[in-house]
């Protein structure tokens, strides 16, 4: 019974996503806001990548919002998970299983380069694919590497949590700053532009872009080390 | 710069800006993150707060555009009334609702900036103009939810917020999923342009995308039945959390709806099925509900539905003008009592409605208690009160009856479930285990109670009803309550000279039938209520009320509207609930009493609103002047006002409710409050002039009079209690005024307000009488009563006084008022309800005598040996009355005048009677026949029945008159089943049992809810696809 | 050639949100449901994504493939571009706490099956 309405259900949405899917032409061009977008985020913001432009100023209400929402998850996975680590830490007969040889030194050669990748992401959003939340995604995603290597390393939450705090806080401090300064909250033109192209240049762009990075890092980094215990 | 310290974007900067810092606060020292929260919190109420006002005073709305760009480029965000409003509103319920959770949010700095942070969602998501934005703040506010869910640990509650996210999620899904669809097919992101575009929104893809996003707010809005995992939240989290996903997630999804309805004027009835359904289906099931919060759950979710329901409405109806006063009314309303009612469950933590009874001596709890039921009732004076009343007007104009209907029979169904819990509160039980809270408890649910008071004045502003006269009951009341620590007899006499005062300041100007009504029910009042001097216990609370009903009384008398009939007909209702309440054994018997007259007065309330269209104005005065075919709204009103006074087969909760009040409220209820229905169907009986079906109403009316008096008679006869008997007395006296009424002409109303002043004073001294008896033998039983005339003299003779006058016999009032019935039924024609009117005044007879006989005229019983006199407090307010029966009587000009000028507005045409005196209709039509052979049928029937009695065999026990009506009594027992009893009881059953058949889709099943919740989209796309094609 | 790309891609981000939304209905382990969440939730951010191609479009990043004043022409919508980001970081933090709850779960009753959490009904 619940199988066949569970059934029925998937199959009756098939049909509504056929019927989108069926009126859907693909476009020859892209909307007016889009082109504007496209015209704008180079010459106004000075930022070849034109969604990370439009992520971080435009758009940068949402972002801060999603950084908001990251910092939260953090925030309530520790209130869910938090207190476990006594309860588990103390069951006897549970020797912290060894990881294989091959993710030990695997690790030790690609763990730098990791790192370093991510913090490249994070450098070069404004200009090629890439961004503060890419690039901590790499970084965090080196931070499971590391302990799935070494399992014993305990990450240091006190620093970890007073670096994203401290992130979060500057980066509402910009969007104060380009009230103050610039033309409205978040507008990244409190840096001068600089040179297109460049790496210092964007405006505030590639700072937030860092900021985003560290704290997006640490959060998830804090998320994963949580879901250990 | 102050300006820009209250710049609405502030709002963000305090909430993310401080939900950042707490963590780094907690590093520096411990107790700084609280005091941060604490500053965000309320910077953030203030900032709504400080531009709220000023939108009120006029400024313009203010827009916020961020990232140095216009919109669409960038997001922007609005602060305009409406957003001011709700923002406002939420704010401070999040203020009150930390202070509730505030021993748990103390120790845990993430539970701080999750609820800093989830406040701030909030706002967020009412002040946006982005679509995408939106989703990203309902993805902040739900979040920050399933975090401050986690805090309870307990399986239940983890399971159940397990299930909320499923749910939720799918939900938001659809918002992501619409919100993109619409950017591909118009290009735009922005609400304002979206709205200004949505001609493009079509085709396949654009119309699937529309309701996608309609689908996510309806489903957020919990919709039966797609709202199990909502309901599993309400019972298991922490009421404090409950508090603030009831009313501020809600709020916020709620917002979103509004501001986004221009772009579902095609979905409008959709809006209003889906919350029209789950308004009526979450409260029937709120029936069977037993735990607090779960059924607080199904109250919440069926109050979004009538906002749901209210907005779709008045929007297709056009009806913007009215929006601020029913939605922010509603929404107001439902904020704080709803919220208030889960704080206090909180601090009561009883989970098993139950265990509520632990509460009962608890007076200024009860008092909070209270005042939120009354506010989620939709009572008055509250907020929820005046907005239900404007909607009912709105749809009656736009007649959409069906809606009414519905809208007042889930009000009456959650009045049901929300007083049942109350009457657990109101007795205490033997096994309770003391409650210990303390103020700081409180203060949460106490405040949402003086927020929704201040929100009463302004929402009766909102409705033009605000004055300090229509005000003044509740006024009065309440600085009466403040003395309420004198002692009792102080209170009844600040009461009296309140009631005194204020009373004649407030019918100073009525004039006609009002100020005839006025002056003889506020004069009776006085006097009836100054019994309540033979009491000296404190009585908390009782005198405050008493104030309100006698005050409100005036008021209706005064009403110039029928809004502000309505206001001061509710209130009576409550006063009077309230003290019945407080009788020892009243127990049961309260609940009916308020559930039938929140029935009557949803009755009058559809009947108003059809009256007032029909006539196309509010003024009562139209009633007598209109000549409109008004017959369905002429039987709503009457039939409203039917049941208020016990007519036959709406008479089951009046027993119970005279009987189990205390003794002096007995007697005001019987003889002053009862009149104040008979007073409504004088105001509106005119209607039926207007067409030949009203009259034929009219003439039904006048059978449902007469059969109630026959009915009320026979069961007097029955009864063993003094005071039931008393009470089916009144029931069967007021059936002779209805019918006289319902006679529609100028001797039948002069009659009738003749009979009115007969029985005030007939009644208040029988109830008094009685009272005093009580008071002496402690016991209420007629066959453990019996010679007190020797004892008890002088109540001895004002009640034989008073008996003579209600059975009719010469030479007492009580005589003129029959004889006028009966020559005015035989003028018009109406020869069965002659018939009908003698047979009952036959029985009349025989249960009076039997009530003298068994008090004053039997032998002594054991209880009746050693007894004084009634105080002189009771015997006062008696021989006044009986004073005023013997100048009724004897002369009858000084009331007939007044009479007969008040009536002659309405029927001065037809005149059958040309203003004669009383002793001029005694002489025209000779009545000394007519009543000696009355007399003598009385006396040959009970000639007979003596004879049958004395020559029954079977008979074992002796003789004597009270084994005379015993007799009787038990021969009539097989054919006088309590058919009425049986049918409301059988619906009463009927509603409980669909309540538990259809709570079975709340299988506790998360995978169901969220198939629900999929099949409820498919069901919204259908009707769209079926709506778009048909039309 | 035959479909368009974009509808392609399309139809694959709708099949997977419906295989995820069978996973969610029909599978008991909660960690399974919330692999179905999973699914559901890439399968949207495809879809997101495919509705801003054009056709022949390329990346809307300027460099030496994208010259400025070709932009407006020949790169696809950056608009579905920046949203999908922000709903991958929505998406990963709801599975995140879903997730923290199974852990709590599991250690309140030591079970995964959806069929243990029915506490609270009617």
């Amino acid at each position: 019974m619940k199988a066949a309405s569970s059934l029925l259900a998937v199959l009756l949405f098939g049909a509504v996503f056929a019927g989108i899917v069926g009126g859907y032409g693909e476009r020859e061009s892209v909307s007016a806001l889009a082109e504007q977008y496209l015209a704008m985020v180079p010459r106004e913001l000075g930022a070849p990548n034109v969604v990370t432009g439009i992520l971080i100023t435009y758009r940068g209400f949402d972002t801060l919002g999603e950084v908001a929402v990251l910092f939260m998850v953090a925030a309530g996975v520790g209130v869910l998970l938090g207190g476990k680590d006594t309860t588990t830490a103390s069951e006897p007969g549970r020797e912290p299983r060894r990881p294989s040889e091959l993710v030990g030194n695997g690790a030790e050669i690609t763990l730098p380069l990791i790192f370093l990748f991510g913090a490249y992401v994070i450098k070069n959003g404004h200009l090629s694919a890439g961004g503060g939340f890419q690039g901590g995604a790499v970084v965090a995603s080196g931070t499971m590497l590391l302990m799935l290597a070494l399992p014993a390393t305990k990450l240091n939450h006190g620093f970890l949590g007073v670096t994203e705090s401290l992130a979060g806080v500057v980066y509402v401090g910009i969007g104060i700053l380009g009230l103050v300064f610039a033309a409205g909250f978040l507008d990244s033109h409190i840096l001068p532009l600089g040179e297109f192209g460049t790496l210092i240049s964007a405006g505030a762009i590639p700072v937030i872009s860092a900021l985003l990075g560290v704290k997006v890092g640490a959060e998830l980094s804090v998320i994963i080390d949580r879901f250990r215990n | 710069m102050v300006e820009a310290l209250f710049q609405p974007l502030n709002i963000f900067l305090l909430g993310l800006g401080g939900g950042f810092l707490i963590p780094l606060l907690y590093r520096i020292a411990k107790p700084l993150p609280a005091l941060a929260f604490i500053t965000a919190l309320c910077g953030i109420a203030a900032v709504s707060g400080v531009n709220f006002w000023a939108l009120r005073n006029g400024q313009p709305a203010i827009e916020v555009y961020t990232a140095g760009a216009t919109p669409p480029i960038s997001i922007n965000l609005r602060f305009g009334a409406w957003e001011g409003f709700f923002t406002f509103c939420v704010n401070i319920a999040a203020l009150l609702g930390a202070w509730q959770l505030w021993p748990r949010l103390r120790d845990s700095y993430a539970a701080l900036l999750l609820y800093l942070i989830l406040v701030m969602g909030i706002n967020g998501m009412v002040m946006t103009r982005d679509l995408f934005n939106l989703f990203v703040f309902l993805e902040i506010v739900s979040i920050a939810t399933y975090g401050l869910l986690g805090l309870e640990r307990g399986p239940a509650a983890l399971a159940a917020s397990f299930k909320y996210i499923m749910a939720t999620v799918i939900a938001s899904s659809f918002l992501l999923l619409g919100s993109v669809l619409l950017y591909h097919v118009t290009g735009t992101l922005n609400i304002d342009e979206l709205i200004a575009r949505r001609e493009l929104i079509a085709g396949p893809i654009g119309t699937t995308a529309l309701i996608f996003i309609l689908a996510c707010l309806i489903l957020e809005l919990k919709p039966f039945p797609a709202n199990g995992w909502g309901l599993d939240v309400y019972e298991t989290a922490p009421a404090g959390i409950a508090a603030l996903v009831s009313v501020g997630v809600s709020a916020g999804v709620f917002f979103a709806l509004l501001k986004l309805l221009p772009l579902f004027e095609n979905h409008l009835s959709l809006i209003a099925v889906a919350g029209g359904a789950t308004f009526l289906f979450s409260n029937l099931v709120g029936l069977k509900q037993t735990n607090v919060q779960r059924m607080l759950g199904y109250s919440s979710i069926a109050q979004m539905g009538l906002m749901m329901l209210a907005l779709a409405l008045l929007q297709k109806q056009g009806a913007a003008a009215s929006m601020p006063l029913v939605i922010g009314g509603l929404f107001a309303n439902h904020l704080f009592a709803k919220a208030g009612l889960f704080w206090l469950a909180g601090a009561v933590q009883r989970t098993e409605v139950a265990g509520w009874s632990t509460i009962a001596g608890r007076p200024f709890v009860l008092l909070v208690f209270a005042l939120l039921l009354v506010a989620i009732a939709g009572l008055p004076p509250f907020p929820g009160f005046w907005a239900k009343w404007e909607l009912v007007m709105q749809l009656s104009g736009a007649q959409l009856y069906v809606w009414i209907a519905l809208i007042l029979l889930g009000s009456l169904l959650e009045a049901a479930y929300m007083f049942g819990w109350f009457k657990q509160a109101t007795r205490a039980m033997p096994g309770d285990l003391p409650v210990s809270f303390t103020a700081r408890d409180l203060l949460p649910a106490a405040g949402g109670a003086v927020l929704l008071a201040i929100g009463s004045y302004h929402a009766a502003q909102l409705a033009g009803a605000a004055s300090l006269w229509l005000f003044s009951p509740l006024i009065i009341g309440i600085v009466l309550y403040a003395l309420d620590w004198l002692p009792g007899r102080v209170k009844c006499c600040l009461m009296l000279l309140a009631v005194l005062g204020v009373g004649n300041w407030l019918i100073s100007e009525t004039t006609g039938m009002s100020g005839l009504f006025a002056t003889v029910l506020l004069g009776g009042g006085l006097v009836v209520a100054s019994a309540a001097l033979y009491r000296q216990d404190s009585r908390p609370g009782y005198y405050p009320l008493m104030a309100v009903l006698l005050l409100s009384i005036a008021t209706m008398m005064r009403a110039q509207t029928s809004l502000e009939f309505f206001f001061s007909w509710e209130l009576i209702t409550l006063s009077s609930y309230f003290m019945i309440a407080q009788g020892r054994h009243a127990h049961p018997h309260a609940l009916p009493f308020l559930l039938f007259s929140l029935t009557s007065a949803f009755c009058l309330l559809a009947g108003f609103a059809l009256a007032d269209a029909a006539n196309g104005t509010s003024l009562l005065q139209a009633f007598r002047t209109g000549g409109t075919d008004a017959a369905s709204a002429f039987a709503l009103l009457a039939l409203g006002f039917l049941i208020k006074a016990g007519a036959i087969g709406f008479h089951v909760w009046l027993p119970g409710a005279y009987a189990e009040a205390d003794d002096d409220l007995s007697a005001m209820l019987s003889s002053v409050v009862s009149k104040v229905a008979i007073f409504g169907l004088f105001m509106v009986t005119y209607l039926a002039i207007g067409s030949q079906v009203g009259l034929e109403l009219a003439h039904l009316m006048g059978w449902i009079g007469m059969l109630t008096t026959v009915i009320g008679a026979a069961l007097a006869f029955r009864q063993d209690d003094v005071k039931r008997l008393l009470a089916y007395s009144s029931m069967s006296q007021l059936g002779y005024i209805i019918t006289a009424i319902a006679l529609m002409s100028h001797l039948g109303w002069v009659t009738a307000l003749y009979l009115v002043a007969n029985h005030l004073m007939v009644k208040g001294i029988l109830f008094l009488a009685v009272a005093g008896v009580i008071l002496r033998c402690g016991t209420r039983r007629l066959e453990e009563l019996g010679g007190l005339a020797r004892r008890m003299p002088v109540t001895f003779v004002v009640a034989v006084v008073a008996l003579v006058s209600m059975s009719g016999l010469p030479p007492l009032a009580g005589f003129g008022g029959k004889w006028l019935l009966l020559s005015a039924m035989v003028d018009k024609g109406w020869y069965g309800l002659a018939a009908a009117g003698i047979l009952a005044t036959l029985i009349g007879l025989l249960y009076m005598f039997r009530l003298a006989h068994a008090l004053f005229l039997a032998p002594p019983q054991a209880a009746a040996v050693h007894v004084r006199e009634a105080p002189m407090q009771l015997l006062l307010p008696q021989i006044v009355l009986v004073g005023a029966i013997l100048v009724l009587s004897f002369q009858p000009k000084l009331f007939m005048d007044p009479v007969s000028t008040a009536i002659d507005p309405y029927f001065a045409s037809t005149l059958v009677w040309e203003g004669m005196s009383l002793e001029t209709i005694y002489g025209y039509w000779n009545p000394v026949p007519v009543m000696a052979a009355s007399i003598a049928g009385a006396g040959v029937l009970f000639l007979i029945g003596w004879t049958v009695y004395r020559l029954d065999q079977g008979r074992t026990a002796a003789t004597g008159i009270a084994e005379f009506y015993r007799y009787y009594i038990k021969i009539s027992q097989p054919w006088s089943a309590p058919l009425a009893t049986r049918a409301w009881e059988s619906i009463a059953r009927l509603g409980t049992v669909s309540a538990e058949a259809t709570r079975r889709v709340y299988t506790g099943d998360g995978q169901m809810y969220v198939l629900v919740a999929l099949f409820y989209v498919l069901f919204l796309l259908s009707a769209n696809f079926i709506a778009g094609h048909a039309g | 050639m035959g479909l368009p790309v974009s509808t392609l891609l399309m139809t694959t981000g709708f099949l997977l949100v419906l295989i995820g939304m069978w996973g969610i209905l029909r599978h008991r382990n909660i960690l399974r449901i919330i692999i179905g969440f999973g699914l559901f939730d890439t399968g949207l951010h495809i879809v997101m994504v495919a509705t801003g191609y054009i056709t022949g479009g390329t990346a809307p990043i300027i460099d030496t493939a994208l010259g400025i004043e070709q932009a407006t022409t020949r790169a696809v919508d950056p608009v579905p571009s920046a949203l999908v980001v922000t709903a991958i970081v929505i998406g990963f933090s709801v599975t995140a706490i879903m997730l923290a709850f199974a852990i709590r779960i599991h250690d309140a009753r030591k079970t995964l099956s959806i069929d243990a959490l029915t506490e609270s009904k009617w």
